[in-house]
């Protein structure tokens, strides 16, 4: 998640009162980890129910040309910082279930304090 | 200072002895935080719907719905399942509880039944594979596949409703063979049979 949070760590809001129905494309979700139970991590949500879905453009994890639809109550999330992130290219989409929460804001350290708005981009 | 404190506290017994509501209300409010504490990490009662699972729950001589124990601790802070475990999981198709019997864990390879697409399929890391006991009545894992294990919420750990099958759920063994061949000795050699068949169609991995 590379240019959205640093490496050494901040706080963030998290809201956890959100219906995993509701959420939109571009949204920081919460999850745990389909590859272990203790872990929580945070990624950038692309795909909703339904939607086609090419696995990796870059064509290193799976070929370029290999598409998916995302079954139903499932999304497809990705990590900002693709080349260092195990996301649904490694384990395919994951199960609103799993999800726990919303990143709001990031509120420190203060000078990089930001509101984590939608920031995906439809094109004609 | 003792006096003052002596005089408090019988002023407050007998406001609580003439306000016995107010008094059941406090109680519950500080009971409440413990109770739900205890249900939410240790403990919960939950009944069981549908025939997903029978014989073992819910089997159709029972007139009424299994209640039964759930384990909480046993699954998120000691983090063991095994083969043969009752649990309740999320279902990843639609978020609902439900209740599965775990087949195989990460790295087994399982035979599956006809709806998944493949004919055999391995356990990924960090998944597993659940099915119903009665797979004519099951939306298991030969539907949605192997499931992460952070779907699954708590484990089987005792029937309390009906009385008669009060207690943890057995291990099914194999029926004396020279007993009489009553109803129940059939029941018996069907469920042990259902079992073996079961695990049959898994290939438990070497290293575990």
């Amino acid at each position: 998640m590379l240019p959205t949070m640093s490496v050494s760590g901040e706080l963030v809001i998290e809201n956890k009162m959100i219906s995993p129905e509701h959420l939109s494309r571009g949204d920081l979700v919460t999850f745990t980890s389909p590859l272990d139970p203790s872990r929580i991590v945070c990624k950038r949500l692309i795909g909703l129910p339904g939607d086609v879905i090419c696995v990796d453009p870059t064509g290193q994890l799976a070929p370029s040309t290999e598409h998916v639809l995302v079954p139903r109550n499932h999304i497809w999330v990705s990590g900002d910082n693709a080349a260092f992130s195990r996301d649904s290219r490694m384990y395919g989409p994951v199960s609103m279930a799993l999800i726990r929460g919303r990143l709001v804001a990031k509120i420190w350290p203060p000078t990089e304090a930001t509101v984590f708005r939608n920031n995906f981009n439809y094109i004609d | 200072m003792i006096q003052t404190w002596k005089a408090l506290r019988t002023s407050w017994h007998d406001f609580m002895s003439t306000h016995r509501s107010l008094k059941w209300t406090l109680s519950t409010l500080i009971w409440l935080p413990t109770a739900i504490t205890f249900t939410q990490y240790f403990y919960t009662v939950k009944s069981i719907k549908g025939r997903s699972m029978q014989p073992t729950l819910n089997p159709d001589y029972s007139p009424w719905r299994d209640i039964v124990v759930f384990d909480r601790f046993a699954i998120h802070t000691r983090r063991q399942c095994d083969r043969g475990d009752v649990v309740a999981l999320h279902s990843p198709t639609d978020s609902k509880l439900i209740v599965k019997r775990i087949v195989a864990l990460e790295g087994d390879t399982v035979k599956t039944l006809p709806p998944y697409p493949d004919a055999e399929v391995r356990i990924p890391p960090g998944y597993i594979w659940v099915e119903g006991d009665e797979p004519f009545h099951s939306e298991d894992s030969n539907k949605f596949g192997p499931v992460p294990l952070a779907l699954i919420d708590s484990k089987l750990s005792f029937i309390i409703w009906p009385l008669a099958r009060y207690g943890p759920l057995r291990k099914p063994m194999a029926p004396d063979p020279r007993a009489s061949r009553d109803p129940a000795w059939r029941l018996e050699k069907a469920v042990m049979e259902r079992e073996r068949r079961r695990m049959a169609r898994v290939t438990i991995a070497e290293h575990s």
